[in-house]
């Protein structure tokens, strides 16, 4: 029944995931620092006029909370802060109250654990005394990336880099996939007899970016229906993640970078997330 | 003119324990056909090796007349199996099944369902009507077996979009049941059609404006009874429709359009396809040529389009159902000039002596039936062949005995999984995702089916085609 197989993948090929517009609504920020106080104000500062984005036409944004070094001692403290005041979102940085921030190896305790638990998006910015941010980092959102490797179908992914790009500003949506695992799937099919080993390798990958092409092409008919004015870009790829990211970092000087952290079969970070957490340290992630 | 001996010579000739010999044969090759599955053996190789069993019997027993040919005054000597083969209607299988093919690599049997299932919203009612609507004119056009394979494969797609799996038996079943009722509509539609309507002379117009009414009522009969027995009602609320037609609407109708000029291509020779055979018997030229150099004039055009990849079409061919053609026709052959036909057509010649009313209802019935059990394609030859014989009805191509037969074998195939190749392709859907039905549990389903059509059908044959 080689026919029916035929016309059914014919068939789910058609069969595309539309996009579904949704307003993300940030009423309420916590930010989370070890600052003593009045540096804590001057860190919020920086961050309300970076995320201008989120004030409306008036001036009207959100509520801003503070929590300095003494608002809370452990990360079970911090925890029920953030609980108790049930923010929107989240804005921190890397290594608290250590100076691993120094060394581009970790996130610190406080950010890998926010993550995991905090039901909200998680803004992780540049240390503010590590001096490593881009000169285009933390003035403003009008070039936004969404980075994953499965963009089609995630429509929460979309709506929050949508909510943070700036009106007339440009939204990448970026999609890698992993060249190394795509090439070990091709080195097994080669070693099938019955498969054609240049057929399949043209016609899986031509699949593969098709999808989130097609996904992408979905996203910018709705936002345009939604009257969203945003130019709204795809970046469909076969690469190394971390490699062509942070190449694409550079190349359209991105100010913030979206990206998923949780992994509902794991409570660890996402894999693709943590490496690039660690390692982009130069413009601010908003980690949902 | 082809002559192939003189059958009343031959006939007279044979003994009758040669006759009940070769009588024997044909029953087993049509129950060894009714158990292909459990065989394992495709029907190419069954009727194959009963072929070359039966010619050299029929050589070592001397009832083969000499093969000789007389084409235009002039003889030409060739071996038997030549000339008993139906080489005209091999042409329109192979050249429908070739133009077919390289049609649907355009993208627009897809397109017209994915654009019906958008227009449905997603209404269960509405996309049954939609799907039936699409298996019969499929059936009709292509053929049942790629019109079930085209809308099967749609609706497990589109009703697992649309997370109503538990509809997919019956819709399925409901399809099944749908492409021997389009199988129906044209003299092309199925190849008891092409064998039945090429021996009576019935000419492709004439067939569809009198299959055409049946096709309609029936179809109409068939949904009604099916959204009844398997409880398959519209949406009620304003949100399940919201929900339901933005699911549809992920449907994308252009995806396998692989170029506008290939789409565009496709529909045009398509229209053109129809036309052509719809007025092959009335053109000039083309009348004396047949349907089967029209089907395979259009499959080798079509191929132009695709000339450096031809040889991917030439593997899309059913050889299978040629092979079996070709051994079937050698072994009614061999049947004929063993008087094995004419044993058979004293029992038919009872049937034939009740009347056109009860005579061509009663066969109806049994050629139903026995198309039940068995691949209706031997029983529709063979009786095409009886009937092509017999003084009154083989040059009537108005004797309701030919639409019996046509009926009969189409319908029959509705009544057991193992009836018709297209009701097998649903099972094989059926099993493919899961659902589980057995061989008695299709049967009892399929029974009221059957049982409508056949009996819309014996009315409308004594109503209207007498």
């Amino acid at each position: 029944m080689a026919r029916l197989d035929q016309f059914e993948s014919v068939f789910r090929a058609a069969d595309k995931p539309v996009y579904a517009y949704k307003h993300v609504e940030i009423a309420k920020i916590l930010v989370v620092t070890d600052l003593p106080g009045p540096e804590v104000a001057e860190f919020r500062s920086r961050l309300q006029s970076f995320l201008s984005v989120l004030s409306d036409d008036t001036g009207a944004g959100p509520h801003w909370v503070d929590l300095g070094v003494e608002a809370f001692r452990s990360i079970e403290e911090l925890l029920e802060l953030v609980e108790s005041e049930g923010p929107d979102l989240v804005c921190t940085y890397r290594n608290l109250f250590t100076r691993a921030w120094a060394r581009p190896h970790s996130l610190g305790d406080y950010v890998d654990v926010l993550t995991q638990i905090a039901s909200c998006p998680i803004l992780v910015a540049p240390h503010p005394k590590a001096g490593r941010e881009f000169d285009h980092a933390m003035k403003n959102t009008d070039r936004v990336m969404a980075i994953t490797d499965h963009l089609t179908g995630d429509d929460r992914l979309v709506n929050y880099a949508v909510r943070f790009t700036l009106p007339g500003g440009t939204l990448f949506l970026s999609h890698v996939e992993d060249e190394a695992q795509f090439e070990r799937y091709i080195a097994t099919i080669s070693k099938i007899p019955s498969i054609d080993t240049d057929d399949a390798k043209g016609v899986i990958l031509e699949q593969l970016l098709k999808e989130p092409r097609d996904y992408v092409g979905s996203c910018r008919d709705i936002l345009a229906a939604q009257e969203i004015s945003i130019d709204t870009r795809g970046i469909v790829m076969l690469g190394h993640h971390l490699r062509e990211y942070k190449r694409l970092i550079v190349e359209h000087e991105v100010d913030l970078l979206v990206l998923n952290t949780k992994d509902e079969d794991q409570l660890a970070m996402h894999g693709l997330a943590y490496p690039l957490a660690v390692e982009l340290r130069e413009i601010p992630l908003l980690m949902l | 003119m082809v002559a192939i001996g003189t059958l009343q010579e031959a006939a007279s000739a044979v003994p009758l324990a040669v006759t009940l010999l070769f009588f024997g044969l044909l029953v087993l090759l049509v129950t060894l056909l009714a158990l292909e599955e459990q065989l394992r053996a495709k029907k190419s190789v069954i009727a194959g090796v009963f072929a070359i069993g039966c010619l050299l019997l029929g050589e070592a027993l001397e009832i083969l007349p000499p093969g000789t040919v007389t084409i235009g005054g002039e003889s030409i000597d060739l071996p038997v199996y030549i000339p008993a083969i139906d080489w005209n209607v091999l042409a329109i299988i192979m050249g429908s099944s070739l133009f077919v093919d390289i049609i649907s690599k355009s993208g627009l049997f897809t397109w017209i369902a994915i654009v019906l299932t958008k227009k449905s919203r997603g209404d269960p009612v509405a996309l049954l009507v939609y799907y039936g609507v699409m298996t019969v004119v499929f059936s009709a056009v292509l053929n049942n077996v790629t019109a079930m394979i085209i809308v099967g494969s749609l609706t497990v797609v589109s009703l697992k979009r649309l997370g109503r799996d538990d509809l997919l038996l019956g819709f399925l079943l409901i399809e099944g049941f749908l492409t021997n009722v389009g199988g129906l509509l044209t003299l092309i539609s199925s190849v008891p059609n092409i064998i039945v309507g090429t021996a009576a002379d019935i000419s492709f117009l004439t067939f569809f404006l009198k299959a055409g009414p049946y096709v309609l009522v029936a179809m109409i009969a068939s949904l009604w009874l099916g959204g009844r027995l398997f409880g398959i009602e519209r949406l009620t609320t304003d949100e399940e429709r919201d929900t339901a037609r933005n699911l549809v609407d992920g449907f994308d109708e252009n995806d396998s359009i692989e170029s506008s000029w290939a789409f565009w291509l496709g529909a045009v020779m398509l229209v053109l396809f129809i036309v052509a055979i719809a007025t092959a018997s009335v053109t000039p030229y083309i009348r004396e040529l047949g349907m089967g150099y029209v089907a395979m004039g259009f499959g080798i055009i079509m191929l132009v389009r695709y000339k450096s990849v031809a040889d991917k079409f030439y593997q899309a061919i059913d050889w299978d159902l040629l092979g079996f053609f070709a051994g079937l026709f050698v072994v009614l052959n061999v049947m004929e000039h063993a008087a094995v036909l004419e044993l058979a057509g004293g029992g038919l010649a009872r049937i034939v002596a009740l009347g056109e009313t009860v005579g061509s209802a009663l066969l109806l019935v049994t050629a139903a039936l026995a198309s039940s059990v068995t691949d209706n394609i031997p029983i529709a030859a063979m009786l095409a062949k009886i009937l092509s014989g017999h003084p009154e009805i083989g040059g009537d191509p108005a004797s309701p005995f030919w639409w019996a037969v046509i009926f009969g074998a189409n319908l029959g195939g509705n009544l057991t999984p193992i009836g018709s190749a297209s009701t097998l392709v649903a099972i094989t859907i059926i099993h493919k995702h899961g659902l589980a039905i057995s061989f008695g549990g299709f049967v009892k389903k399929a029974l009221p089916f059957a049982a409508l059509q056949i009996v819309l059908a014996t009315v409308y044959m004594l109503a209207v085609l007498r």
